[in-house]
C-alpha cells in the first residue's frame, strides 16, 4: 500500500458529496490517483446503512455497500446544514478542483452552496450534479431508485422472456452507468479548463444515462418504429443465446468462423442443415437465428460445459460458459492480471480481497492507496493540515455536532 | 463559437463492433476529431445512415487503410505521429503484427497515448479468448444471476459489458491526456472488457470474498437496502398493449404510510403483517400480489404519476416508443437530438447524458461510410498531393 509512482490524478482535488447512488463517479478518480474526500453528515453516509455487512453485522463501519464505492477515498464529517459547515465546506471549495453531489434538484442552493456560490468562491472548480432525471424537465423532482430507474430508462423492459414479467438488471446498472458517464464528463470539464481556465457545471441525468446503455433500443425505434422486444436470453443482435449443456449453461455465438464451428458440429453428428450454404451468411444465420441455435442446443445438450468452452475457444469460436460470479474468484486470467486485490483493513486486523482495476496504466499504475475509511476518520487532520484550524477550534466543532 | 472541450485532441480509431466505437464516440462528441481506420469490406453491421451503426460512428471520419501493405502500415504509422491517442479493441497480436503496438508508435511520437481494450487483457493465459459482450456477461456472472425464479437464465437482451468496456475506454484516454498536459508522458494502458464488467458488479463481490456468500440471483429484491413493495407490477393495457408494467420502490415508514393513502388506503394495507418493513419483506408475496390488484386498475402512466405525487419511487416500464416519443422528461431535455443527413430525412440519435455550463458536447454529423473521408485525411492531415494519393490507390495501399 505504499505510494511509489503517483496515479494518473495525483494533484486533482475532489470534493464528494454524493450518497449511495452516486459514490462510484468520485471512486473512478480515486482509483486513478485523484483525492477524494467522502464529505458525510456527522452520522455517516445513508450508504453505511446499506448491507451486505461484514459477518452480517450491521455497523456503519461494517457495510461492504459503503466499503465498495469508497476505496481509496479519505473521510470528513460535516454538518452542512450549520453554518460553520458551510464555511467550512466553502473554505475547502477554494483549493478542491471537482465538486460531485447527488443531493435532490435544488438542495445545494437551499443550503447557500449553489453553483452560483461555489463558482464564484472558486471560479475554476468543475461541479457534477448526478440526479435521477438531471436538474430540468417535468420529472425534476421526482425520485427513484436503480430499479425505477431501469424501468425509465428503457433497460428493464427488454430483459427476460415476452411472456412473462420483465427481468431486473443485475448490479445497478442505472448507478453504475451514471458514475461512469460522471467521471468522463468531470475529465471533459477538467480538459476544457486547461484552455479557458474557467469550471463548469454538469447536469448529469440517471435516467438519460441508463436509456444511453440500452442505445439498440432507440436505435430500434428511430430505424424501425417499433418497441425491442424482450427475447429471452437471445441478444438483440441475434447472433447470441443461451444454450444447455449436461451441467450447466453456455453462451452460444455464431459470429466465430462459421465453417469451423460446422465442421466440429458435423463431426459429432449434430449439423441437421446447418452445413448448407446459406448458412455461410451471417445475414442468413440472423435470419434463421432461432433454428439455427435450436440445432446448437441439441448438439450441445451431451457436453461438459468446460470441455466445449475449451475446444470452442481453441478454435476460436467466441462461446463462453454461463458462470457464478464466485468462479472469478478462481479465475485463472484474473489472478495472473492481478485483479484482485488485498486490501488490509488494520483496525478489524484483516485483510479482504477486493476487485481491482479493469485495466494496466503502463506509466502510472492503479493501486491501492488506503482502504475505506471509517466515519470522519480524516475530519480532524484535513481541517487542521488543509485550513488550519486550531485545536481549541477543532474541539468546538466537535463538541457542537459540525464535525 | 466557443471551442468544443476536446478541440485540437486528435484520435486515431482502430475499434470495431461496439465496446471500442463507444469510447471514441464519446470524444467525438466533445470535440474530438477521431479518425476510424477501416478495412475496405468491415464485417456488414447495419445502415450506417441510421440506427446502431449511426449512433456508433457518428462525429467521425473513415479512411480505409490496407494494412497488408507495406505502403498502409506508413500511412497508419503516418497518422499516429499526428494523433494524440491510438486506440484499438484487438487482442495483442494485431496491433504488434502491423508495427502499430506502443512500444514501435513510441519511435513515431514518444508522447502517445495508447489505449487498447481487448476481451482478457493483453497478457495472462487466457489473453487469446474470443469475446463479445454477451459472453463476457456470461463469464462474469451476469447471465447466470439474471434469472427466473426457477434458475433459467432470462436476462440479457443487451451487451452492458460493451458499455462498461466504452465507458472505462474513454475514461482511460481522458485520464491520460490530463496526465500528458501536466507530465509531458504518453503511455499505454491494456483495458481488460472482461475486468471492466467484473469490477461493476457491485458489493456482492465483497459479500462472497469477505463473507463467503454463494450469490442468488436476487430477482427484484431490493440491492441498495430492504424495500417492500419494491418491484415490477401489471397494469392496464395500452391502446391494446398487454405489456405493460409499473416499476415501485417503497422503503420507509412514512413512505409506506404515503404510499398506502396514494392507493385509497385498501382494507389489507392495515392488516398487522404489512405493519413492519421488516413484515412486509416476510410476507412480500402477498403484498405483491395485493399491490398488483391496485396496479391492474390504471394505466403504468397513471400509477407512476399518482405514486410520484405522493413522493414515492415509481416509473414506467419503458419500451423504445415510450422511451423515444412519449417520455416527457427525455423529450423536454432534448435527448433525442436530430442529425441531419446529405440525402434524405433528418434522423434521431441517442443522446449525451450530461450537459455543460459552458459548452457541451453535441452531435456533428451522422456516421461516415467505410472510406468516406480518404481525400480530408490524406490530402489535409497528411499533405499528400492528387498524383500521390492516386498512385495509393492505384498500388492498392488505401481504398476509396
Amino acid at each position: 500500500m505504499t505510494a511509489a509512482v503517483p496515479g494518473a490524478l495525483a494533484g486533482l482535488r475532489v470534493l464528494d458529496l454524493t450518497g449511495h447512488r452516486a459514490q462510484l463517479c468520485a471512486r473512478l478518480l480515486a482509483d486513478m490517483g485523484a483525492d477524494v474526500i467522502k464529505i458525510e453528515p456527522p452520522a455517516g453516509d445513508d450508504a453505511r446503512r446499506i448491507g451486505p455487512f461484514l459477518d452480517d453485522l450491521p455497523h456503519r463501519d461494517r457495510s461492504l455497500f459503503f466499503w465498495f464505492y469508497n476505496l481509496n477515498k479519505r473521510s470528513l464529517t460535516l454538518d452542512l446544514k450549520h453554518s460553520r459547515g458551510a464555511d467550512i465546506f466553502l473554505q475547502l471549495v477554494r483549493s478542491a478542483d471537482v465538486v460531485i453531489e447527488s443531493f435532490a434538484p435544488g438542495t445545494l442552493d437551499q443550503l447557500g452552496l449553489g453553483w452560483e456560490v461555489l463558482h464564484r468562491e472558486n471560479p475554476a472548480l468543475v461541479l457534477c450534479s448526478i440526479a435521477p432525471f438531471g436538474q430540468t424537465g417535468p420529472y425534476r423532482d421526482y425520485i427513484a431508485d436503480d430499479t425505477v430507474l431501469t424501468a425509465l430508462g428503457g433497460m428493464l423492459y427488454v430483459n427476460g422472456f415476452p411472456d412473462r414479467a420483465p427481468v431486473r438488471p443485475l448490479g445497478l446498472q442505472a448507478y453504475h452507468s451514471s458514475a461512469y458517464f460522471g467521471a468522463i464528463a468531470i475529465m471533459i470539464a477538467l480538459l476544457a479548463r486547461d484552455n479557458s481556465a474557467e469550471g463548469q457545471w454538469i447536469d448529469l441525468s440517471m435516467q438519460e444515462a441508463t436509456a444511453a446503455a440500452v442505445e439498440h433500443v432507440a436505435a430500434g425505434y428511430f430505424e424501425r418504429h417499433e418497441a425491442e422486444p424482450r427475447r429471452g436470453t437471445l441478444h438483440w443482435s441475434r447472433f447470441f443465446r443461451v444454450g444447455k449443456c449436461r451441467d450447466g449453461y453456455i453462451m452460444h455465438c455464431t459470429l466465430g468462423d462459421w465453417t469451423s464451428l460446422i465442421e466440429w458440429v458435423k463431426s459429432d453428428g449434430k449439423a441437421a442443415d446447418l452445413d448448407a450454404p446459406d448458412y455461410q451468411q451471417p445475414m442468413y444465420r440472423y435470419l434463421m437465428a432461432e433454428h439455427v441455435f435450436e440445432v446448437l442446443d441439441q448438439w450441445v445438450k451431451d457436453y461438459p460445459r468446460d470441455d466445449l468452452l475449451e475446444r470452442a475457444q481453441l478454435l476460436r469460436q467466441p462461446y463462453a460458459t454461463v458462470r457464478p460470479p464466485e468462479a472469478l474468484f478462481d479465475d485463472a486470467q484474473l489472478a495472473d492480471r492481478g485483479f484482485f486485490v488485498e486490501v488490509e483493513h488494520p483496525e478489524l486486523g484483516r485483510k479482504f480481497r477486493y476487485p481491482g482495476a479493469p485495466y494496466v496504466f503502463n506509466g502510472t499504475p492503479w493501486r491501492v492507496t488506503r482502504r475505506p475509511p471509517l466515519v470522519g476518520e480524516h475530519t480532524g487532520e484535513i481541517l487542521r493540515d488543509d485550513l488550519a484550524v486550531a485545536p481549541e477550534a477543532l474541539a468546538t466543532l466537535y463538541a457542537e455536532g459540525v464535525i | 463559437m466557443a471551442a468544443m472541450p476536446l478541440e485540437g485532441v486528435r484520435i486515431l480509431d482502430f475499434t470495431w463492433v461496439v465496446a471500442g466505437p463507444v469510447a471514441t464516440r464519446i470524444l467525438a462528441d466533445h470535440g474530438a476529431q477521431v479518425v476510424k481506420v477501416e478495412r475496405k469490406d468491415p464485417p456488414p453491421m447495419g445502415n450506417r445512415k441510421l440506427g446502431l451503426q449511426c449512433d456508433l460512428h457518428r462525429g467521425k471520419l473513415s479512411v480505409a487503410l490496407n494494412m497488408q501493405h507495406p505502403r498502409g502500415v506508413e500511412l497508419a504509422r503516418r497518422l499516429a505521429a499526428g494523433s494524440d491517442v491510438v486506440m484499438d479493441n484487438f487482442s495483442a497480436r494485431v496491433m504488434r503484427s502491423w508495427g502499430m503496438d506502443y512500444q514501435s508508435l513510441v519511435a513515431v511520437k514518444p508522447d502517445i497515448i495508447c489505449i487498447s481494450m481487448s476481451g482478457l487483457g493483453h497478457t495472462g493465459p487466457n489473453s487469446s479468448y474470443v469475446s463479445y459482450g454477451p459472453t463476457l456477461q456470461a463469464l462474469t456472472g451476469y447471465t447466470q444471476l439474471m434469472a427466473e425464479a426457477d434458475g433459467t437464465p432470462a436476462g440479457y437482451g443487451y451487451s452492458y459489458a460493451d458499455m462498461c468496456g466504452g465507458y472505462t475506454g474513454a475514461l482511460a484516454a481522458l485520464v491520460a491526456l490530463w496526465n500528458r498536459r501536466r507530465t509531458g508522458r504518453g503511455q499505454f494502458v491494456d483495458l481488460s472488457q472482461f475486468e471492466a464488467v467484473a469490477a461493476v458488479i457491485g458489493p456482492a463481490l465483497l459479500d462472497i470474498s469477505v463473507n463467503q456468500r454463494q450469490q442468488q440471483a436476487p430477482g427484484y429484491n431490493s440491492q441498495e437496502g430492504p424495500a417492500a413493495p419494491h418491484g415490477v407490477y401489471k397494469c392496464r393495457a395500452l391502446d391494446g398493449d398487454n405489456d405493460r408494467w409499473v416499476a415501485i420502490g417503497v422503503r420507509t415508514g412514512p413512505e409506506w404510510r404515503r404510499f398506502v393513502t396514494a392507493i385509497g388506503s385498501p382494507e389489507w394495507a392495515s392488516d398487522q403483517k404489512f405493519r413492519t418493513l421488516y413484515l412486509r419483506m416476510q410476507n412480500s408475496a402477498e403484498l405483491d400480489a395485493n399491490v398488483s390488484q391496485w396496479t391492474a386498475t390504471r394505466s403504468a402512466e397513471d400509477a407512476m404519476a399518482t405514486l410520484q405525487r405522493a413522493g414515492i419511487a415509481a416509473g414506467v416500464v419503458e419500451n423504445g416508443i415510450d422511451l423515444c416519443e412519449r417520455d416527457p422528461q427525455l423529450k423536454e431535455r432534448g435527448f433525442w437530438p436530430t442529425v441531419s443527413t446529405a440525402k434524405g430525412p433528418p434522423t434521431n440519435v441517442t443522446g449525451i447524458p450530461f450537459k455543460l455550463s459552458g459548452v457541451s458536447g453535441n452531435v456533428r454529423s451522422i456516421a461516415p461510410e467505410v472510406g468516406e473521408d480518404f481525400d480530408y485525411v490524406l490530402g489535409e492531415l497528411l499533405g499528400l498531393g492528387k498524383k500521390e494519393r492516386d498512385e495509393l490507390v492505384a498500388e492498392g495501399a488505401v481504398w476509396t
